[in-house]
Formats: structure tokens, C-alpha cells, sequence
């Protein structure tokens, strides 16, 4: 299967500085994005997960190395990527519909046209009726999926997902990987996914990038070839079990009891 | 088909049809009963104090009398002087306030838009701020005369600084995830300034208000002692120096009805300008 690289990393390189310290966080990031491509990248904590984001989104500058966007070198994705992080991040001051509509004003779209968009989404994911409502009232799975709109609205080329369902119950949970499942494929988006839940992994993506612990580099790569429908389905799959230890391994958690 | 589960007790509510009422802490806790209470206490006090006065336990010279204060009310309502006098003031206050607040806030949230000039002027601000700002009413009388502009000026004086302050640290901390998130989104300065600095500040400054509106009530008193013809402050002044006590607390309890009502006033804008604030963190948890 041959597939077209969306984004390439290549040598990513970061450390922080703190009262004349240097911490080397990221030591070499490699690693490529393809087109429509389900990327979930897992580390223990404290590795730098959240840094190669902040990297991409244009909130933080690497040290060295270059990425590539579509055959064009780029210095971040500033703009054209949607962000989504653990916390809602919803605007308190802002109605749900206010919320949504927050990248499209960014982009200057006219008001009338972004409403009318606003509300198309909002329908789509079951909210009509809420859109005067402020984040305050809703519950936690309510306003992450307020926050998946917002993200989703702006028609970005790559959405990233930074632990966006780890604050949330199982079930509501399981229920929102089904919407940004069925999401991303409605609207064929690109999304690399950032969690510590290699269950939410397995079941939701189609790579896996391992990182090492800091200073972090690209552990390994693998590819899940699950038939998923559902993130319940791939959860039933009989190669489900087999990816989840072997994952596991890969960040040195035993699984076994006779490890002990 | 449907499954019922019913317990003892949720039955016995149902055949009673009624739904247990929040359990009370006491008879007078009810804004009937509160109130009563309030009134209570204050005819007391002042019961004993006209008592004490006219049976000559204290001094009615040094210290007036609920009888006189009243007597003095009712002739200044009606040759209409306190009404004018009560405006005066409250009109020197509020255009202090205003001015100061908004002064304030510009300065303090523009700030933010620069560290290079905010670190820059921290000193400056720090030291002004020191000042007693009732110092400078000497000067300001000297500048802007004895009429209302000295007194608008000195209420600025003491409103502007609080304001710049809690504005300024408001706008530092600003939620830095929401800013981090409007970036993402390709928004430039300017956008992050009036989608998130500006809206997470306006709670702070508002914050302020209820301290700011007794500064200006303050500027505009203290300018009017230092020399005018007209407010409250001149009448107290000029009623203390005539050993006239009842003049003098009914001057008092006037400013006092003004900061009441002031407040109340600020109750109100706080629930118009912050809708979203209203559901929560109003209600003080039960222990």
C-alpha cells in the first residue's frame, strides 16, 4: 500500500532551559503523518509528548530539525491545525454557540455564514438548543464534544488530540471516541492523538508511534490492522489483545502476573 | 413492561404527596425574619442612645441625639439643602470613580501588551501607589481650584491606581491555555487581547468596584473638607466646627445610605455584565 506523506518530522530537537539547567526533553523526533492517517502517540509521562505538539501547533520553537508539510518546508503548522486538549478549554464567557464559532472569528469569517455553519455542526452533534447555554451548565462529555465542534469547524488538515478524553468517565468516554471516530471519517480529517490510554490507542487507531523516556527519541512504530467499525468493535477484535501487550512491552508495563 | 422499585420511604413520600423541605437553621433565618432582625437592632441603638442623651447619662452636646439628627433630616429635606448637598457628592464620587476606573483599566490592560514597558513602569507604579493619595489634595486644589473638577480629580487620584493594578495583574493571568489555544487557531496579538485578556480581566475590575466606589465616595469628601460651599463633606466640616453633633451624623448616616446604595447599584451591573458567572460559585457550601 503506498500512501502519501502528509507531514514529516525529521530531527526534532528541543530542551528547556530553568535556572541555568538545561534539560534535554526532546533528543531526536522522527517520524511521517500520511494523508487521512489515525496516529496515536504514547511515551511514559513526562516524555515530551505534549512538547512535539506545542512544537507543530507553532507554540513552541524546536532546537534543530525540520518538518515538511505536503512536500514544503515548514516552520509550524500555525493556523491550519486544530488543537484539542485535556481541558475543554471553552471560553466561559461564551455561549456554546459563541464558543464554536471562536476560529471561524479568528479567520475573519463573516458572522452570519459562521453561525449558520455553527449551527449545522451543532445539530450534527446533537446539541441543538444549547447554544445559548454557557459552558458552566453542561456536563464534563458535553463540553468536550462542544470543544470537538469547535475544533472540527475549522476545517483544519490535521487535528491534535492531546489526551482530549482522559478527564472523562468509561462511558462517556467510549461514546465520544465513536463520535470523533465517525467525525474523521464524515470529514476525512488527519489526527495524531496523544494518550497514556494504550486501550484508547489500539482501539482507535491505525499507527502507533512508542516514544522512549527523555531525552526522548521514536521507540518504535506499529501498525494496527484491526477492522474497526466501532472503538467497541475494535475492542472485540481477537488481534486486540495481542497489539495492547505488545504495546504495553513497549513501555515496559507488566502485564503478566508471573513478571512479578 | 416496566420494573418498579420502591422503597418505604420513597412510598410514604408519595402517599403523603410531598416533597421534604430543606431543613431550616433557625425561625429567623428568612428574609422576613433577617430583616426584622436588622430593624430590631437598629431601633435598639438608637433607643438607648436617645434615651441616655435626654435622661442625660451622656452628653447630647458631644455626641448629638436620634431626636435631633431626625428634626435635622426632616428641615434639610424640606428647604431641599441636603438633597442638593447628597447629590453634590454623589455626583463628585461616581464621575471620580468612573473616570478613575476607566482610566485604570485602559492603562492597566495596555500594559499587558507590552512586558518591555509593563517592567518598566513597575517601579513608577509602585511608588505612586505608595502615596497617600490623600496628600496630594493640597496640590489638587491648587491645579483644579475649589470647585468640582478638584474634587472629580482627587476621587480619580484614589481609584485609578486600584483599578491599574488589579487590571494589569488580571491581564498577566489570563488563562494561558486559552491563549495557547487562540495561537493554534492562527489569532494574532490583538486577537488574544480582546478574545481572552480583555474578557478574563473584566471580572477582576469589577472586583474593584465595590472598594472603588467608597475611594471616590472618600475623594469627593475629603476634597469638599478641604474647601467648598456645597456636599456633605462641607456640611459636616462646617457643622463640626459649629459643636452642631447632629448636623455631623446626619451628614454620616447620609454618606453611609450613599455606599448602600452605591453598593447595591454595583450588585446590580456585576449580575448584567457577568451572566456567565451566575450559576456558579455563589452559593456558600453547607457545613
Amino acid at each position: 500500500m503506498t500512501q502519501d506523506v502528509q507531514l514529516s518530522i525529521r530531527g526534532m530537537r528541543k530542551s528547556f532551559e530553568r535556572k541555568k539547567v538545561i534539560t534535554p526533553v526532546l533528543a531526536d523526533i522522527s517520524f511521517d503523518i500520511y494523508e487521512r492517517d489515525f496516529v496515536s502517540v504514547i511515551g511514559p509521562s513526562g516524555c515530551g509528548k505534549t512538547t512535539v505538539f506545542n512544537i507543530i501547533a507553532g507554540l513552541l520553537e524546536s532546537d534543530a530539525g525540520t518538518m515538511v508539510y505536503r512536500g514544503e518546508t515548514v516552520s509550524s503548522l500555525r493556523g491550519r491545525i486544530g488543537y484539542m486538549m485535556q481541558k475543554d478549554l471553552l471560553f466561559p464567557w461564551r455561549t456554546v454557540l459563541q464558543n464554536v464559532l471562536l476560529g471561524l472569528q479568528v479567520r475573519g469569517t463573516p458572522l452570519k455564514a459562521a453561525e449558520d455553519t455553527a449551527r449545522e455542526y451543532l445539530a450534527r452533534f446533537g446539541l441543538t438548543g444549547f447554544e445559548n447555554a454557557f459552558p458552566a451548565t453542561l456536563s464534563g462529555g458535553m463540553r468536550q464534544r462542544v470543544a470537538l465542534i469547535r475544533t472540527l469547524i475549522m476545517d483544519p488538515d490535521i487535528l491534535l488530540l492531546d489526551e482530549p478524553f482522559s478527564a472523562l468517565d468509561y462511558q462517556t468516554r467510549l461514546y465520544l471516541e465513536g463520535v470523533l471516530l465517525d467525525a474523521v471519517a464524515l470529514f476525512n480529517k488527519t489526527v495524531i492523538l496523544i494518550t497514556h490510554d494504550i486501550d484508547e490507542a489500539v482501539a482507535l487507531s491505525k499507527r502507533v508511534v512508542v516514544l522512549s523516556g527523555r531525552p526522548t527519541s521514536v521507540k518504535a512504530e506499529h501498525v494496527i490492522e484491526i477492522d474497526r467499525r466501532t472503538p467497541i468493535d475494535a475492542r472485540s477484535d481477537p488481534r486486540f489483545s495481542d497489539y495492547f501487550h505488545t504495546l504495553c512491552g513497549e513501555l515496559d508495563i507488566q502485564t503478566r502476573r508471573d513478571a512479578a | 413492561m416496566s420494573i418498579a422499585v420502591t422503597t418505604k420511604a420513597t412510598r410514604k413520600e408519595a402517599a403523603a404527596g410531598a416533597i421534604r423541605k430543606p431543613r431550616r437553621a433557625n425561625l429567623f433565618d428568612t428574609a422576613l425574619g433577617r430583616a426584622a432582625l436588622q430593624i430590631l437592632a437598629v431601633v435598639a441603638v438608637l433607643g438607648a442612645w436617645q434615651i441616655g442623651a435626654s435622661q442625660g447619662w451622656i452628653s447630647a452636646f458631644l455626641v448629638g441625639a436620634p431626636l435631633g439628627i431626625g428634626a435635622d433630616f426632616f428641615s434639610g429635606m424640606a428647604d431641599g439643602s441636603l438633597p442638593y448637598d447628597t447629590w453634590i457628592t454623589l455626583y463628585e464620587a461616581i464621575l471620580g470613580f468612573v473616570i478613575g476606573t476607566i482610566l485604570g483599566s485602559a492603562v492597566g490592560l495596555s500594559l499587558w501588551y507590552s512586558v518591555f514597558l509593563a517592567r518598566l513602569t513597575e517601579p513608577f507604579i509602585v511608588a505612586l501607589n505608595s502615596v497617600p493619595k490623600i496628600a496630594l489634595a493640597p496640590i489638587v486644589i491648587l491645579w483644579f481650584g475649589t470647585g468640582l473638577v478638584s474634587k472629580v480629580a482627587l476621587a480619580v487620584s484614589m481609584t485609578a491606581l486600584v483599578a491599574l493594578i488589579a487590571a494589569y495583574q488580571g491581564a498577566k493571568d489570563a488563562d494561558r491555555d486559552l491563549q495557547s489555544l487562540m495561537v493554534s487557531m492562527g489569532a494574532n496579538k490583538r486577537q488574544v487581547f480582546f478574545g481572552v485578556v480583555v474578557p478574563s480581566t473584566v471580572p477582576v475590575i469589577i472586583s474593584t468596584f465595590r472598594i472603588n466606589i467608597g475611594f471616590g465616595l472618600v475623594g469627593a469628601v475629603v476634597g469638599e473638607f478641604m474647601s467648598s460651599k456645597r456636599g456633605l463633606g462641607h456640611m459636616i466640616y462646617e457643622a463640626s466646627g459649629l459643636y452642631d453633633l447632629n448636623t455631623v451624623w446626619m451628614g454620616l448616616f447620609m454618606l453611609m445610605a450613599l455606599g448602600f446604595v452605591l453598593y447595591h447599584l454595583i450588585d446590580m451591573v456585576e449580575r448584567r455584565l457577568l451572566p456567565w458567572k451566575l450559576d456558579s460559585g455563589r452559593q456558600q457550601i453547607q457545613i
